[in-house]
C-alpha cells in the first residue's frame, strides 16, 4: 500500500548534535555486522575467516541474518542477472550508515565469467561499493585485511573521506536507477521509496534526478500486499 | 529513607545492572569463543555494537506499538532491577518481594510480543509464539523453586532471605535439589541452548529480532544485559547466600551466568514441544521432590 | 540380459544404429519419427524406466538439432543413449518435436531447459516457459550464431584499469601480467572459433609481456 510519506527534514541545529559524533564513528568502526549475501562461489571463503584460525571477532564482526540487522553487505562472487535484482532489493533495505564489500574478481570486472551474458560486470555500476578484494578466491588473509581497511576507512571518514560511498547512492541516484533499468526494463521499481529518503538525509543534489527518475515516475505503480493463499 | 535517597537509587541500581551487565555479556561470549577455540571480541565490544546501533543514520518504525513494545521490554526489565537488593541498595525491595519481581520478569517477553505482532513479518510471528511457549515452559520450575525457597526462609522478601542465609547456611546446601531445578529453570530463561528455539537464527531469520534494527536492537542489547545481570544476581540471592558488599555478590553472580553458557555451546537445541517436555518432567520432579522434603 | 537380447528388442525399430562402447554405455541412432517408440519399447520391455537426461546439440553446419534422451536401468545398470536429429527450423518456423512426457514424468523439466536454451518447441509438454533466464529476452542463447561476447562488449562496461590501488601495485613492481585489452578486444576472438586458438592467442600475449618484464622463461 502506497503511504503518503512526510518528511520532516530535521537539520540538527543543536549546538551539542555533533559532540558524539566521533565518538560514534570510533564505535562504529569497532563494530560491524555483516549480511554475507552468498551471491557465487566465494561464499566459501567466509567461514575460514570466521573460525578460529583467523577469529573475524575479534574485529568486532558479526554475522547476522536479515538485512534489517547488517551494516555490510558482502557480494561474494558472481552476480548474475536474476541475483542482481534481489541484491539491489536487500541493499535498498539496509540502514544507513552501510557498506558494500565486493569479494572476487568478478564483482571487479566480470572475472572468470566475463563473456557470459548473464552476469554483471562491474557491480559499482548498480550499487556504490566500498572495498574491492581482488582474487579467485581471495584467501582469508586477504578478507582480512579488505576488512581492516574498510575499518581505517570508517574511522577515517572525517579526513579522507573514503568511509560514506552510501551516500553517493543518494546523490547520484539517477546514474545508478539508469543502469538498473538498462538490465531490468523500464518497469524496474522497488518498495523503498530512495528520493524520499535523500531528501530525509538532506542528500539530495541537482543529480538525483533525471530522465530515469522521470521514467520510474511514470511506470511506478502502488504496491499491493500479496495475498495469503491457503490450497 | 527519604525521597532524594530512593531517587539516586532508582537511578543507580539500572546502571549498576547495565554496566554488570554487559560485563556478563563479554564473558558470555569469550567463553563461546575459548570454546571454539578462537580469541573472542576485545573488552568494550558489547558496548560499542549497543552505541553503534543507537547511532544508526536511519530508524526503521513500524508504527506506535512497535516502539511501544520495545519500551515494555526493557521497561520491565528496569522494574525488575528495583526490586532486586544489592548490598548497599535496596530501592523498593521491601516494599515487594520475591513474587512482585517474578511478575515483572514476565513483562518484557509479553512486551516484545506486543512490537514484533506489530511488524507483520512470519518469521517473526513464528518466533515470538516460541518464545512465549518456552515462556511457559520454563515459569512452572521457576515458580516452584521460588515457592519452595519462600517456604523453607519464611519470607517473600529477597533482603530477608539473604539475611537468613548471611547467619545460617547458604541455601545451597539446605536444598540442593531445588537449587539444581533452578538451574535448569535459568537455562530455560536465559534462552540458551539447547533451549534457544526462539531465536534460532538461521531457521526463522533470529525470530522475533528480524525487523528490529537501530534503536530496537539497541534496546533489545541491552534487555540482555538486563537478563543476565537479573537472572545471576537472582539466583545468588536466593541460593548462594547474597553478599555484604560487592566484592562478595558479583564474583557469585558471574559464576551462576557462566555455567549455562558453557554447557550451553555444545548443545543444538531441541523442538518447542520437546523443551515444554524436559522442562515440565525433570525440574518440575526436582522441585516437587525437594518440596516434598521441605513441608 | 545378454547383448543378443537386448539387441534383440532394439531391433524391433526401423532403421535403427546400435553401438555396444562399454559394458554400460550403448548408443543408439534413430530418425525423428521412431524415437518415441523407441523409448516405450525399451522402458516396457527392457526395464530402462530412468530418464536421466535430455540434451541438444547444435549442428549449424547441417543445419540440425541433435536431441539425445539418456536412459537408464537399474537391474541391466546399462545406459541407453538414443541419439536423434531434428530440422533446426528458422525464426519463423521454430523447430518442434514431440515430447515424452507421458512415458517419463522429469521429461518436463529437460524439455523446458532446451526450450530456454535452443528455442525447440515440445508439443505436449505441460509448462513451455522459461525457468531458468527469466530475465532474459533474447534470442535462445545456445544456439551457435548467438555471439555472447559481442552481445557482453556492447551490454556492458568495464572498469577503468588506472586506480590508484593498482598504481601502488605496480609501483612496489607489481601490476598485471596480460593486459584485459589484448583478449578482449572486440571481434577479435569471435573470429577464432575455437576454444585453441583462443589460448594460443592468449599464451603468446603473457610470453610478450614476460618478455617486456625480463622474467626468466
Amino acid at each position: 500500500m502506497k503511504k503518503e510519506l512526510k518528511i520532516k527534514q530535521k537539520e540538527r541545529t543543536n549546538p551539542l548534535a555533533h559532540v558524539f559524533d566521533d565518538f560514534i564513528r570510533f564505535c562504529q568502526s569497532k563494530s560491524l555486522f555483516m549480511l554475507h549475501y552468498c551471491t557465487g562461489c566465494g561464499a566459501i571463503e567466509l567461514p575460514p575467516a570466521m573460525t578460529s584460525r583467523f577469529d573475524m571477532e575479534r574485529l568486532g564482526i558479526q554475522p547476522m541474518v536479515t538485512p534489517r540487522q547488517a551494516d555490510i553487505l558482502l557480494i561474494t562472487g558472481y552476480v548474475s542477472i536474476k541475483t542482481l535484482k534481489r541484491v539491489i532489493l536487500t541493499y535498498e533495505q539496509m540502514q544507513s550508515p552501510k557498506y558494500v564489500i565486493g569479494i572476487c574478481s568478478c564483482t571487479v570486472n566480470g572475472g572468470m565469467y566475463w563473456q557470459s551474458y548473464a552476469t554483471a560486470k562491474k557491480l559499482n555500476e548498480y550499487m556504490p561499493v566500498d572495498v574491492y578484494i581482488a582474487g579467485c578466491m581471495p584467501r582469508p588473509e586477504a578478507v582480512m585485511a579488505g576488512l581492516q581497511r574498510l575499518k581505517d576507512n570508517i574511522r577515517n571518514d572525517k579526513k579522507e573521506h573514503k568511509g560514506s560511498a552510501w551516500k553517493d547512492y543518494f546523490k547520484r541516484y539517477d546514474y545508478y536507477l539508469g543502469n538498473q533499468q538498462a538490465l531490468f526494463g523500464e518497469d524496474w521499481q522497488t518498495p523503498t521509496d530512495i528520493i524520499a529518503e535523500a531528501k530525509l538525509y538532506g542528500l539530495e543534489t541537482e543529480e538525483t534526478y533525471g530522465k530515469h527518475t522521470k521514467l520510474l515516475e511514470k511506470h511506478q505503480t502502488p504496491l499491493l500486499p500479496q495475498e495469503m493463499r491457503i490450497k | 529513607m527519604n525521597a532524594l535517597h530512593l531517587m539516586a537509587e532508582l537511578i543507580f541500581m539500572p546502571l549498576i545492572a547495565f554496566i554488570v551487565g554487559m560485563m556478563m555479556v563479554l564473558m558470555m561470549r569469550k567463553i563461546s569463543a575459548r570454546l571454539q577455540r578462537r580469541i573472542g571480541p576485545p573488552f568494550f565490544q558489547p558496548l560499542y555494537d549497543i552505541v553503534k546501533l543507537y547511532g544508526k543514520d536511519t530508524q526503521i518504525s513500524h508504527g506506535l506499538i512497535h516502539d511501544i513494545g520495545i519500551i515494555m521490554a526493557v521497561g520491565g526489565y528496569i522494574g525488575a532491577e528495583i526490586l532486586l537488593p544489592v548490598p548497599g541498595m535496596e530501592g523498593i525491595a521491601a516494599k515487594g518481594g520475591v513474587i512482585t519481581l517474578s511478575y515483572f520478569l514476565m513483562i518484557p517477553s509479553l512486551g516484545m510480543a506486543l512490537g514484533v505482532g506489530q511488524c507483520a513479518n512470519p518469521n517473526g510471528s513464528i518466533g515470538i509464539s516460541r518464545a512465549l511457549t518456552a515462556m511457559l515452559a520454563y515459569d512452572i520450575p521457576f515458580i516452584l523453586v521460588v515457592f519452595g525457597a519462600a517456604w523453607h526462609y519464611q519470607s517473600t522478601s529477597l533482603i530477608g532471605m539473604i539475611e537468613y542465609q548471611q547467619v545460617h547456611q547458604w541455601g545451597i546446601v539446605e536444598m540442593p535439589l531445588l537449587a539444581i531445578a533452578g538451574l535448569f529453570a535459568l537455562q530455560g530463561m536465559l534462552g540458551k541452548q539447547p533451549f534457544e528455539i526462539y531465536i534460532a537464527p538461521a531457521e526463522i531469520a533470529t525470530g522475533p529480532m528480524v525487523e528490529m534494527s537501530g534503536k530496537y536492537m539497541g534496546g533489545l542489547f541491552v534487555m540482555q544485559t538486563f537478563q543476565l545481570y537479573t537472572a545471576g544476581v537472582l539466583y545468588a540471592s536466593l541460593f548462594l547466600g547474597g553478599g555484604t558488599s560487592f566484592l562478595t555478590l558479583l564474583p557469585k553472580a558471574f559464576l551462576v551466568v557462566a555455567l549455562p553458557m558453557s554447557i550451553a555451546f555444545m548443545f543444538p537445541r531441541y523442538k518447542t514441544e520437546d523443551v515444554i517436555r524436559i522442562l515440565w518432567k525433570w525440574p518440575v520432579m526436582l522441585g516437587l521432590i525437594s518440596l516434598a522434603f521441605i513441608l | 540380459m545378454n547383448k543378443v537380447q537386448i539387441d534383440e528388442i532394439l531391433n524391433k525399430v526401423n532403421g535403427i544404429k546400435i553401438t555396444h562402447k562399454r559394458k554400460t554405455r550403448i548408443r543408439v541412432d534413430v530418425d525423428a519419427d521412431s524415437l518415441p517408440t523407441l523409448l516405450e519399447l525399451i522402458k516396457g520391455r527392457a526395464s530402462y524406466i530412468h530418464l536421466s537426461a535430455i540434451t541438444c546439440v547444435d549442428w549449424i553446419a547441417d543445419n540440425q538439432f541433435e536431441l539425445v534422451y539418456h536412459v537408464w536401468s537399474y537391474e541391466e545398470k546399462c545406459l541407453i543413449s538414443a541419439h536423434t536429429r531434428i530440422d533446426r527450423g528458422s525464426e519463423k518456423n521454430p523447430a518442434k518435436y514431440i515430447s515424452v512426457y507421458d512415458l517419463f514424468k522429469p521429461a518436463d523439466f529437460f524439455e523446458r531447459d532446451i526450450f530456454e536454451m535452443y528455442g525447440v518447441t515440445f508439443i505436449g509438454s505441460p509448462r513451455m516457459e522459461k525457468f531458468i533466464l527469466t530475465e532474459w529476452n533474447g534470442v535462445p542463447p545456445m544456439l551457435k550464431d548467438f555471439d555472447a561476447e559481442a552481445y557482453v562488449q556492447e551490454t556492458f562496461k568495464w572498469t577503468d584499469y588506472n586506480p590508484d590501488w593498482l598504481q601502488e601495485l605496480t609501483d612496489q613492481g607489481g601490476g598485471i601480467a596480460v593486459k584485459p585489452e589484448d583478449i578482449r578486444t572486440a571481434g577479435n576472438t569471435h573470429n577464432m572459433s575455437t576454444h585453441r586458438e583462443r589460448d594460443k592467442a592468449k599464451a603468446a600475449a603473457v610470453k610478450a609481456n614476460d618478455k617486456m618484464q625480463g622474467w626468466k622463461q
